[in-house]
C-alpha cells in the first residue's frame, strides 16, 4: 500500500501542475447543467412536478454533470505519457508491485474526483440546489461520484495499456456519452418510451445516476443508494483486477 | 537457478518472437552472453539488430520466448522482482517523469526501492552531487537539456546502488560535451564495483568505455571479445599491414563494408 500511496501522490502532484487539463472537468460538466436546465426546467416547474420532490429541474440534472465530471479519466492520458515518454517501463524495472501501479493513478483519481465533486456541488447549494438526504447524503454523494470516477479511468486505462496511444484513448472516451444518454437523465425511468426504459435498465450508469439523484432529491433511501455503490463496487473490482492482468502480461 | 558470483550477466538460447497475425518475427535468435561481475560490457550492433530487444529481456521488461537469463545471479524469468532489486536501468528513452522536478523523481524512486524517508534524502543528495545536478534538483524535468536528462536518467537507475547497470544507448543524441561527461559518469559508477551493461552504435564509445564486447547482427552474436582481441583477430585474417579500427571490426562482423556504407550514405544524401 506505502508504494501505491507514494504512485498516487506523485500522480496528484501532475494533476495539480496540469491545471489546463483540470479546468475542461469543471466547466464542461456545468456548461451542460445550464443548457439542460435551461432547455427543459419550463416544461417540468418545481411546484408540479412530483418527481422533483420540491426541487428545481437543476437538482435533477446534478447527477448528470456530476457523473460527466467523474468522465473525463485524463489520467489515462497522463499514463499514455508515461509509457510514451519511457517512465512507465522505468516504473515496471523497479521492483514495484503492479497493483501499486494501478492502484497509485486510481488513488489519486479518487482524490481529483472528491474535489471536484465538492466543487460541483458546492456551485449548485449557491444556486439553490439542496441536498435532500442530509449530511451523510453529502458525504455519499461525493463519494459516490469519486469512485465512478474510479471506475470509468480504470476503464480507460485499459484502452491507454491496451493501444499505447493518446488517440485512442482520448476517442475510447468518446464511449461513455452513449452510457450517459442511455439513462433516465432528462426524466424518470418509469416515464421513458419502453425501448429507452429497457435500455437503461441495463444500463449500470443508470443506478448510479438514480443514486445520486436519490441523495439530491429525496431522504436516504437505501434501496435506489444501494445499487449505485453495488455498480461501482463490482466495476471498479473487475477494472482493477484488469489492470493489473495487463501490466502483469505487459510485453 | 543462480549462476557464480563472479558472473553478472548469463544468457542461453535467448530467443524473442513477436508473433504477428500472419507470421512471427524473431528479433532475437538464440544469444549466448556472459559479462563477468565489475565489467563494462558493450553491446553493439547496427539499427533493429536486436540490442533493446535483448536488453529489454535481460531487464525483465521483455518476456523471453525461450532461452533463459541469469542477472546478478538470478533467473530472469523464474524471479523477476529479485533480479529488479539488484539491476538498474536507464533506457533509450530517458524513463523521466517532465511534471516532476530532479529531487522529486530521485526520492520517489529511491523510496519505491524501499529507502526510509531520510535515506532515499540523503542517497539522493549523494546522486544529485555524482551526476552535478544541484543546481538543477529543484527545477521541473521538462525544462532539462538532453545531457542534464540523460545524467538524471542515470543518477535514477543508482538509487538502489544495483550490482548490474543497463544502460541502453545512453548517449544517442546527445553533444559531444554531454557525451563525454555520461563516459565519465559511467567509468565512475564502474569503479565503485558495478557491472555495466552499455548498448551503443557508437564504436569510439565502445572502444573507450568497455572492457569486453559483443557486436549482435540479425538477432545473433556474430564477434564477442576484448577491443583488441577482435582488432587483431580482424588483422590476422586479413593480413592488414596496420592496426584495424573497431569500425572495422564492425563492419567486417555485420558483413558491411564502407564501400556499401558510403555508398548508402550518398544514395541517401542525393
Amino acid at each position: 500500500m506505502s508504494q501505491a500511496w507514494l504512485l498516487g501522490q506523485r500522480a496528484l502532484r501532475e494533476g495539480w501542475r496540469t491545471p489546463d487539463a483540470l479546468f475542461p472537468t469543471v466547466f464542461i460538466p456545468l456548461f451542460f447543467l445550464v443548457v439542460n436546465v435551461g432547455q427543459v426546467a419550463k416544461i417540468f416547474p418545481s411546484s408540479s412536478t412530483e418527481f422533483l420532490h420540491g426541487q428545481g429541474y437543476g437538482a435533477f440534472q446534478m447527477p448528470n454533470s456530476l457523473l460527466l465530471a467523474a468522465s473525463f479519466g485524463t489520467a489515462a492520458l497522463f499514463l499514455v505519457e508515461d509509457i510514451e515518454g519511457g517512465y512507465f517501463d522505468k516504473l515496471r524495472a523497479a521492483p514495484v508491485s503492479r497493483t501499486a501501479i494501478v492502484l497509485g493513478r486510481l488513488i489519486a483519481e479518487l482524490v481529483k474526483g472528491v474535489l471536484i465533486a465538492t466543487a460541483l456541488v458546492a456551485l449548485g447549494l449557491i444556486f439553490g440546489i439542496s441536498v435532500a438526504s442530509g449530511p451523510l447524503g453529502f458525504v455519499l454523494l461525493i463519494g459516490l461520484t469519486a469512485l465512478w470516477s474510479v471506475v470509468f479511468v480504470g476503464f480507460m486505462q485499459l484502452i491507454a495499456l491496451k493501444t499505447r496511444s493518446a488517440a485512442a484513448t482520448n476517442s475510447a472516451g468518446l464511449v461513455f456519452f452513449p452510457l450517459l444518454f442511455l439513462t433516465p437523465n432528462f426524466v424518470p425511468r418509469d416515464l421513458l418510451t419502453r425501448p429507452m426504459e429497457i435500455a437503461s435498465t441495463l444500463n449500470p450508469v443508470t443506478y448510479v445516476m438514480e443514486a445520486l439523484r436519490s441523495l439530491l432529491l429525496e431522504d436516504l433511501e437505501w434501496g435506489t443508494i444501494l445499487p449505485g455503490f453495488a455498480v461501482v463496487a463490482v466495476l471498479g473490482a473487475l477494472m482493477l483486477f484488469l489492470n493489473v492482468r495487463m501490466i502483469r502480461n505487459y510485453d | 537457478m543462480r549462476t557464480t558470483n563472479s558472473t553478472a550477466v548469463h544468457a542461453s538460447g535467448l530467443v524473442k518472437r513477436y508473433e504477428g497475425r500472419n507470421v512471427g518475427v524473431e528479433a532475437v535468435r538464440g544469444v549466448d552472453l556472459t559479462v563477468e561481475a565489475g565489467e563494462v560490457f558493450g553491446f553493439l550492433g547496427p539499427n533493429g539488430a536486436g540490442k533493446s530487444t535483448t536488453v529489454k529481456m535481460l531487464t525483465t521488461l521483455l518476456s523471453i520466448t525461450s532461452g533463459s537469463a541469469q542477472v546478478a545471479g538470478v533467473d530472469v524469468a523464474g524471479d523477476p522482482d529479485e533480479v529488479r532489486r539488484r539491476i538498474g536501468v536507464a533506457l533509450q528513452e530517458a524513463g523521466l517523469d517532465p511534471r516532476q522536478t530532479g529531487r522529486e523523481l530521485l526520492v520517489l524512486q529511491a523510496r519505491l526501492f524501499g529507502l526510509s524517508p531520510e535515506d532515499a534524502s540523503s542517497r539522493t543528495e549523494e546522486l544529485l552531487a555524482l551526476v552535478e545536478l544541484e543546481d538543477a534538483a529543484d527545477r521541473r524535468i521538462k525544462g532539462y537539456s538532453g545531457g542534464m536528462k540523460r545524467r538524471l536518467d542515470l543518477a535514477s537507475a543508482l538509487v538502489h546502488e544495483p550490482e548490474v547497470l543497463f544502460l541502453d544507448e545512453p548517449t544517442t543524441g546527445l553533444d559531444p560535451a554531454s557525451r563525454l561527461t555520461v563516459w565519465e559518469e559511467v567509468r565512475r559508477i564502474n569503479a565503485r564495483g558495478t557491472t555495466v551493461f552499455l548498448t551503443t552504435q557508437y564504436l569510439e564509445e565502445a572502444d573507450r568505455l568497455c572492457d569486453r564486447l559483443a557486436i549482435i547482427d540479425d538477432g545473433r552474436i556474430v564477434r564477442e571479445g576484448t577491443p583488441e582481441e577482435l582488432k587483431a583477430d580482424l588483422r590476422e585474417r586479413q593480413g592488414l599491414a596496420s592496426e584495424p579500427s573497431l569500425d572495422d571490426v564492425f563492419l567486417d562482423a555485420t558483413g558491411r563494408t564502407r564501400g556499401r556504407v558510403e555508398g548508402d550514405v550518398q544514395e541517401v544524401m542525393a
